[in-house]
């Protein structure tokens, strides 16, 4: 593709980043502890994509449409939340973004999001679906969020539907999709593809290779060199990045963003990722992988190289270091704690409505099937 | 005044609803310029314009996909799937995806997915299917199969305006052959979705039935009303969610029951309609509830083949009378 050059980053947005980064990573250790101590059933960790997701979710502009799947925290926390409340010790009042001035308080949506993930009452879905399988759409606070379902590929015909209401609408709002390299070979990565170039939608796909499927090694999945060679038969852009190296990630989602808003059409963003952890902690996946292999993957840790720029460019100190990491673990820690001392759902919760109100919804409940059941 | 085809209803249906509501759009394979593969949807692209009117690639899965996604951006698309027989390439999107989104987190889902279905025209095992009950099983989704022209046009209206994904079986014999009379004027023509309509009234055997078949059980009640048996004819039109009220009100009025429909035998929609009737109604059946259905084969081509598995009027007669007897 054209190498457009992208500004460099500005320090208030790295500042953003490396708290988001540290957020995350954070979420994942806990949770990582909970799943191996049988807390929690199953954790899919995102250690290692920090730098790809954050700097995707920090391409976005409010009302731009996120897709996400189970290793996309870090895009999740970072288009959710204002930093600038949530750690006012961090941030100067020259940080907040004009999208941070329609978010809502960010306290007790890190609250749902725990809620959500642990399956409680006070989850996006009430304990009824599994972490990040759930949407969060308010126009007003700029987020459209459209989670997961298991089948991955799926949601990326959703997110070129995103787009299209979008094109519908005459708006400038993009919709940015995040799917992984095993999911690049089902059917709907295809046609969702191919849609977007014929329609010429305002997507965003960032395949975040991080080498295996499970225990499938991508000389297993596909036999091209680089997936985003791809784009090519679909007539839409795309790029390869090194997903360790922020500036390059993040300059390839701002144009891949810019060239959706400016009606150009859609990227396919291969981020290239180390594989630091297995597909869920404890399933024998990480184990699979040969330790050399895994000895270079942990040694490119993306936040780790993100910090020695920061430090290189006289953005990051000892003292800074350790209070993002301590703020970002005690936010974590107090979330967590709060919600798991928070209600369980109420058992009726999994007999609540498959229709929304209105005459099919009135005709269901009518039923002796759904009179018994309910 | 005007005399309207089942075809045409169903397209006044979409350009009603469209010229209502700019949320409401269609997508689907030669659906813009072409009018689509039946011209369900002529003239609709010059009124509203490449936005609303939206030709996608071959891609059943993908056009879903993103009708869901355009759903949850406000939208309320209609996706023509050229065939029925095709919506099995969307089956993941429909049952993973569309249906069970409301049930998670809450966000309706306003969709409709049209499906020219249906035999009876010689067009073989890959354009011919009933594919009721691959839907009626998947919580979330309502299933309508209209048997009237005028049903066509009121049951896509509903349905396009109910905030939930609603599967709509249109019968392609029907397409030409149904017509009923309108008032130029008159554009808010709605059936309510989910309930059902006694056909023909009568005392002695209820016949359950939906969309071609309905045609097939009336005349086959008339028919047998020369020999003085009275046959009930009810038809559901609206299959998920079902109205027991008006088909257990006849079941237990006649006593005896016969269901009717195009769709293979085994697990059809019909085995949830005997279910039903032998949970709920039990103490007044005067004999055991019969199904005439396809045989539990795929759709042969030539057409005496077909014709040969049909539920045609004469097994409905035979059963008819097979349940007076007894």
């Amino acid at each position: 593709m054209d190498p457009v050059e992208s500004p460099r980053p500005p320090p208030s947005l790295l500042r953003r980043a490396h708290f988001f980064m540290h957020l995350t990573r954070a979420w994942d250790h806990r949770f990582e502890s909970m799943a191996r101590s049988g807390r929690i059933g199953r954790w899919y960790s995102a250690v290692g994509n920090e730098v790809c997701t954050v700097s995707a979710a920090l391409a976005m502009s409010p009302g731009d449409a996120l897709s996400t799947v189970h290793r996309d925290l870090g895009a999740v926390l970072a288009t959710y939340l204002d930093p600038t409340r949530l750690a006012p010790a961090l941030f100067s009042e020259g940080d907040a973004t004009a999208w941070d001035a329609v978010r809502p308080p960010p306290a007790p949506l890190l609250h749902r999001l725990a809620c959500q993930v642990l399956g409680k009452r006070d989850g996006f879905t009430r304990g009824v679906d599994r972490s990040f399988h759930y949407g969060l759409l308010r126009a007003d606070w700029g987020i459209r969020h459209v989670g997961m379902i298991s089948h991955l590929g799926a949601m990326i015909p959703v997110a070129a539907g995103l787009g299209l209401a979008s094109l519908q609408d005459g708006a400038a709002a993009v919709a940015v999709s995040f799917t992984g390299e095993g999911a690049t070979s089902q059917g709907d990565f295809h046609e969702a593809l191919n849609l977007a170039g014929v329609l010429r939608l305002p997507l965003v796909l960032v395949v975040e290779n991080n080498q295996y499927a499970f225990s499938t090694p991508v000389s297993e999945q596909y036999a091209c060199a680089r997936l985003s060679d791809r784009a090519v038969g679909y007539g839409i852009a795309g790029e390869t990045v090194d997903g360790t190296d922020f500036d390059a990630t993040y300059g390839a989602m701002r144009r891949a963003t810019d060239r959706a808003r400016r009606g150009e059409g859609a990227t396919l963003v291969e981020v290239m990722l180390p594989r630091m952890r297995g597909h869920a902690i404890g399933d024998g996946s990480y184990e699979i992988i040969p330790q050399a292999e895994r000895e270079r993957f942990l040694a490119m840790d993306p936040v780790a190289r993100f910090e020695a720029t920061l430090r290189e460019r006289g953005l990051l100190d000892d003292a800074r270091a350790r209070a993002v990491l301590e703020t970002a673990t005690a936010l974590v820690e107090s979330a967590v704690e709060n919600a798991l001392k928070a209600p369980e759902p109420d058992p009726v919760e999994a007999r609540r409505p498959v229709f929304a109100p209105g005459e099919v919804a009135t005709a269901f409940s009518s039923q002796h099937t759904e009179r018994r059941h309910g | 005044m005007a005399e309207i085809t089942y075809l045409d209803a169903i397209r006044r249906a979409l350009l009603e609803e469209m010229s209502r509501d700019p949320n409401v759009f269609v997508m689907g394979q030669d659906v813009a310029g072409f009018g689509g593969a039946f011209r369900a949807t002529r003239g609709l692209f010059e009124r509203f314009g490449r936005l609303r009117v939206i030709n996608t690639p071959l891609c059943e899965s993908g056009a879903v996909g993103a009708a869901l996604g355009a759903a949850l951006a406000g939208k309320r698309p209609v996706v023509e799937m050229q065939f029925a027989d095709f919506v099995s390439c969307a089956f993941n999107q429909i049952v993973n995806n569309v249906a069970k989104t409301y049930y998670r987190w809450e966000q309706p889902v306003p969709m409709v997915i049209r499906l020219p279905y249906g035999g009876g025209v010689g067009a073989g095992p890959f354009h011919s299917q009933c594919d009721e009950a691959w839907f009626t099983h998947v919580p979330g989704l309502a299933v309508v199969a209209p048997a009237t022209a005028e049903d066509a046009l009121g049951m896509l209206k509903a349905a396009i305006r109910d905030p939930n994904p609603v599967i709509f079986l249109e019968h392609r014999f029907l397409y030409r052959r149904e017509k009923f009379t309108l008032d130029d004027d008159d554009t808010e023509h709605l059936t309510p979705l989910g309930k059902a309509r006694v056909a023909r009234p009568g005392e002695l055997i209820t016949v359950l039935s939906y969309s071609v078949t309905l045609h097939e059980a009336l005349a086959a009640a008339e028919e047998v009303a020369k020999e003085g048996i009275s046959v009930e004819v009810i038809d559901l039109r609206t299959l998920m969610p079902l109205d027991e009220e008006t088909v257990f009100a006849s079941c237990r009025k006649t006593g005896k029951v016969l269901v009717v429909h195009e769709a293979t035998e085994t697990s059809g929609f019909g085995a949830e309609l005997v279910a039903r009737v032998a949970d709920q109604c039990f103490e007044h059946l005067d004999g055991p509830i019969r199904r005439v259905a396809y045989a539990d084969r795929p759709a042969p081509y030539n057409k005496h083949l077909e014709a040969a598995l049909l539920p045609e009027r004469g097994a409905i007669v035979s059963a008819l009378r097979a349940l007076a007897r007894y």
